[in-house]
């Protein structure tokens, strides 16, 4: 009779583990896409060795019709998001291959880029992307709508971006635009 | 005369309780004239509506006043440039208040506003149809704002807000011409005909070439419970060819989805202020958030504005329709009245740049802001003000 018991007992105790085992293991499996993005010093790794490309699309504004055009680019893949997405800004700083106009101030250099948990790109940029911006409504709204628009166009997990200044917040662009708040994508302003 | 008794009573009553009402409605209209810079204003003020016909004869202008109720007339002692004098009678059973003018060559403009009713009419001397006058000087504008004390309780403030200042210069034009320059140009000449042809108070964020903060341009709004506040832009553009005026509404753009939905849709100040709250904890994270979403209770009647000017700058500049657009201007987001920015034209263009800072253009654009704001006022009569 004891031993029965045991028996019992011990399928009863295996039964609860692998219930449990499978419980966590599926839970599991949902991880967040998104890493919190504390910028690091390691944040810059190699490419991987068989430099895979990815295509990507980057706006540029129109002389035309003062739209933003799409421009395909191609930016070697990273290990994450954060990672190609300041390649892909970089490449905007560079500015059209096509002749469209570019929208950030050539001076301007990326300082950074992280991708909170709720999907908000924050972007780093140096003081010149402010101080040397043309200034005027139309410019400024440019400007902040190429960066906004490339960045969500092309990152599904970005789904907002707020754009900070030599590290700081920064009240507007160049004295329109404010950029205290994130900035959601402006699909109005692209082109057909 | 069949049944005469049972009416006489009933007659009476009613008889009794009417001139009961209309004693109760005693309506007093108080008249007032005073000189100003280049005009005299005459103001009737009523504490309730009055229906009003003008007729002119020469040297005198009738004004005739229709009301149910009974009325007191009050006239103040005249001495005026213009006005010699005036002098209430009656005619008919009605009122008739007769202004004689020192010449009988004199133009004037009618304007009525409302709670509490006031008909204002502006003379000038000579014979000429009453216009803007092109190319003016503004440096002195009517002394209207700086009158000693506010003609009535209702008298509500406008805000204009000529962008940039000081080192802040704004867009700057190819040929030299500043953001900052124009739009305080146009702010003054704007204010001086308001002030010309309206009842408000008029507030300058700036009056001269310097800085002000934005964060100061809306609190001189809030802390002057404005009726509406007006940021005057000139436009700078990458693309070269960009012309033509547009009028800007905030846009709530990475706000909060339910406090879009709110502000986009049915509302009141109220609403949104419980909802904001019962999501935010912390008090003073919660006054920051209303303070900065204070433009959020205002964006239909914003828009509305916008729209108003918007159509009055297409008709009289001929610059290309751009219509009206959102967007989240700093300037906007922390006022807390139904508030617009107006982008005159391009200064990144040289030939508006050009028109950006002649007289006439100015003068044009300034007209045209003040006809969109008397049709909104039309549409949207201020309230007995506080």
């Amino acid at each position: 009779m004891s031993r029965q018991r045991i028996l019992v007992l011990v399928v009863l105790s295996l039964t609860l583990v692998l219930a449990a085992a499978l419980f966590f293991f599926s839970g599991n499996g949902e991880a967040p896409e998104i890493e919190a993005g504390v910028p690091g010093p390691e944040e810059t790794p190699l490419p991987p060795e068989e430099t895979a490309m990815k295509r990507v699309i980057l706006f540029f504004l129109s002389e035309a019709d003062g739209l933003l055009h799409p421009e395909e680019r191609s930016i070697v893949a990273g290990p994450s998001v954060e990672w190609e997405a300041r390649r892909l800004v970089q490449e905007l700083i560079k500015g059209s291959q096509a002749g469209l106009i570019s929208p950030l101030p050539p001076e301007s250099e990326l300082r950074q880029v992280f991708i909170t948990r709720d999907g908000t790109a924050v972007v780093d940029f140096s003081r010149e992307f402010g101080d040397r911006h043309p200034s005027g409504s139309s410019a400024e709204m440019a400007t902040v709508y190429c960066l906004v628009n490339s960045l969500t166009h092309n990152f599904k997990p970005i789904k907002k971006v707020f754009i900070l200044v030599n590290g700081g917040e920064r009240e507007t662009l160049n004295g329109h635009i404010s950029l205290t708040q994130p900035f959601l994508p402006l699909p109005s302003l692209i082109a057909e | 005369m069949s049944k005469p008794r049972p009416c006489l009573p009933a007659a009476l009553s009613v008889a009794l309780l009417l001139s009961a009402a209309l004693a109760q409605q005693t309506v007093t209209v108080r008249v007032q004239v005073r000189d100003y810079a280049d005009f005299t204003r005459l103001t009737l003020e009523a504490s309730a509506k009055l229906e009003t016909t003008l007729s002119r004869t020469g040297a005198t202008l009738d004004i005739q006043v229709d009301s149910p109720a009974s009325l007191r007339l009050q006239t103040a002692p005249v001495s005026s440039r213009l006005v010699r004098s005036i002098n209430w009678g009656r005619r008919g059973g009605r009122a008739i208040l007769t202004v004689e003018l020192k010449s009988s060559t004199f133009t004037y403009n009618a304007f009525t506003a409302g709670q509490p009713f006031q008909l204002m009419l502006d003379f000038r001397e000579g014979e000429e149809e009453a216009k803007p006058p092109a190319g003016e000087k503004v440096s002195a504008p009517p002394p209207i704002a700086r009158a000693s004390a506010p003609p009535a309780s209702g008298v509500r403030t406008i805000v204009l807000d000529p962008g940039h200042g000081g080192i802040e210069c704004g867009a700057k034009g190819k040929l030299g011409a500043l953001e900052k320059d124009v739009t305080l140009a146009i702010g003054l000449k704007l204010k001086a005909i308001i002030e010309r042809n309206l009842s408000f108070r008029v507030v300058m964020t700036r009056d001269k070439d310097t800085e002000v903060s934005l964060e100061n341009r809306a609190a001189l709004a809030n802390n002057n419970d404005a009726l509406l506040f007006i940021s005057i832009h000139a436009n700078g553009s990458y693309k070269k060819s960009s012309n033509g005026s547009e009028t800007f509404f905030l846009s709530l753009n990475a706000l909060d989805e339910e406090i879009r939905r709110l502000a986009y849709f049915e509302n009141t100040q109220a609403e949104l202020e419980d909802r904001i709250a019962a999501r935010e904890e912390e008090q003073d994270v919660l006054r920051m958030i209303l303070w900065d979403m204070a433009q959020a209770a205002h964006i239909r009647q914003s828009s509305r504005l916008a729209e108003l000017i918007q159509a009055e700058l297409n008709a009289l500049l001929g610059t290309a329709n751009r219509g009206i657009k959102q967007a989240p201007f700093k300037v906007l987001t922390e006022v807390a009245c139904p508030a617009v920015l107006v982008e005159v034209a391009f200064l990144s263009n040289p030939d508006e740049e050009r028109r950006l800072v002649s007289e006439g253009f100015q003068n044009n654009v300034a007209q045209a802001i003040y006809q969109g704001l008397v049709s909104y006022i039309r549409l949207y009569p201020p309230e007995g003000g506080r």
